[in-house]
């Protein structure tokens, strides 16, 4: 994949490539359309895996033309692509308004490695740990601001188990912008004045106990939240962290969980892109808009963009 | 339990097991339980059970059990649960510890070696 493309949501934020708080997001919001694409491969040749032989040419079809399939489907995915690249630029410009001004590391920057920890893969989660440790300490970084929950997991919680002298402070920016709510409140242009049902991330909720911070700031940029049934600590999971491999039962898991919040508004928030991918797929067939907070961010900062 | 992957042998993970009291409340906490209406091996408690088994050498891994450990989404309503009931087991945690060490087996060059 050529660095340009997971860079190009910045194009025009003239982000520093250097600085003492970074701006870390992983690649998740920008690799969106491919993981789109990959698990719909998988889906479709899962049921040929089983039989015998089979497996070999499927492996070998994977080798020779995956990755190129992979990217001209994604090439079509302008609606998914063009929500994680203005909930990119909702982010920054929202943690700019409050005084933040963080760095970007541009094709340098690093995936966490959430999916090889989830997976128990333990040989390969240390060697990535440490190369994403000395990669951040060779830009001099002291802070860094993360965009999605399994990142901000990744880091707080995870890293210092593996990195005995990791000091870097770790904040997700949904709590920035939380200890800030009067500072964004006026520095929006427009309150948006609508009702959200708000879905819960399982990291940001159980995990990192992030609960009350995306309420502040819905409130300060004119949203009024709706709480679903399975709310805040409660909060199901959207089925999207099984999806790589086990598509049949994120299927279920997500549609009920899409039930259970579309029962109450046509236009729901998430606060993660998987959740964002995986609920987004409902959109046309039960007439919703899945929104990230980060797009509502910049509708009420910038609403011209 | 602060503890990395490659410090859990399998009898800390057992032992670790063996303090759940069988309560099952985290069963119908979990989401994979409520979407497959029911299957006790999609349920924190019953991937516990299997983990202990696969341990204890009572039973070998195959496809399904493959499935069902790997299929955990990681989302910590079980341990929610766990702890509102007094107990405090991080079985998301076990579960996915149980993922390191099948990994382990995995990787050795079993017959799942590509999963």
């Amino acid at each position: 994949m050529k660095s340009v493309y997971w860079t190009e949501w910045a194009e025009g934020l003239h982000l520093p490539r250097q600085g003492e708080t970074a701006l870390l997001t992983a690649r998740m919001y920008q690799m969106l359309p491919y993981i789109m694409q990959v698990t719909s491969i998988v889906a479709s040749v899962k049921p040929f895996l089983s039989r015998y032989g089979f497996a070999p040419f499927v492996s070998l079809g994977n080798r020779l033309m995956g990755d190129h399939v992979i990217r001209l489907k994604a090439l079509g995915a302008e609606d998914i692509k063009s929500k994680g690249k203005n909930a990119l630029r909702g982010i920054v410009s929202a943690v700019s308004a409050v005084g933040e001004s963080p760095a970007y590391l541009y094709e340098d920057e690093p995936y966490s490695g959430v999916l090889l920890y989830d997976l128990g893969l333990d040989e390969f989660i240390d060697e990535h740990i440490k190369k994403v440790y000395r990669l951040l300490t060779s830009h001099s970084i002291a802070k860094i601001i993360c965009v999605d929950p399994h990142t901000t997991f990744m880091l707080r919680e995870v890293f210092p188990k593996y990195i005995q002298e990791f000091e870097i402070e770790v904040h997700h920016y949904l709590e920035i912008l939380s200890e800030n709510n009067e500072v964004l409140r006026k520095s929006c242009t427009r309150a948006i004045d609508q009702e959200f049902a708000i879905h819960d991330s399982c990291y940001l909720t159980r995990e990192l106990g992030v609960i009350e911070q995306v309420r502040r700031v819905a409130e300060s940029i004119g949203i009024t939240l709706m709480e679903p049934e399975n709310t805040k600590l409660d909060t199901s999971c959207c089925g999207g962290p099984i999806e790589y491999a086990f598509r049949d039962l994120t299927e279920k898991v997500s549609r009920t969980r899409i039930q259970e919040l579309s029962a109450i508004s046509r236009d729901l928030v998430v606060v993660c892109p998987i959740c964002l991918i995986n609920l987004s797929k409902y959109e046309e067939e039960l007439g919703i808009r899945v929104w990230d907070v980060g797009e509502l961010l910049l509708r009420a900062l910038q609403p011209g963009q | 339990m602060d503890m990395k992957e490659h410090e859990i042998t399998e009898d800390t993970l057992l032992k670790e097991i063996g303090k759940c009291r069988a309560c099952r409340f985290c069963v119908d906490a979990c989401s994979l339980y409520q979407a497959t209406e029911g299957v006790e091996s999609m349920a924190p408690y019953g991937r516990l059970q299997i983990l202990k088994y696969l341990l204890d050498g009572m039973l070998e891994e195959d496809d399904p059990i493959v499935y069902s450990v790997y299929s955990c989404l990681q989302c910590g309503r079980c341990d929610r649960m766990c702890q509102a009931k007094g107990q405090n087991l991080e079985v998301s945690q076990l579960i996915r510890l149980g993922k390191y060490l099948l990994s382990r087996g995995l990787v050795k060059g079993r017959k799942h070696e590509k999963v």
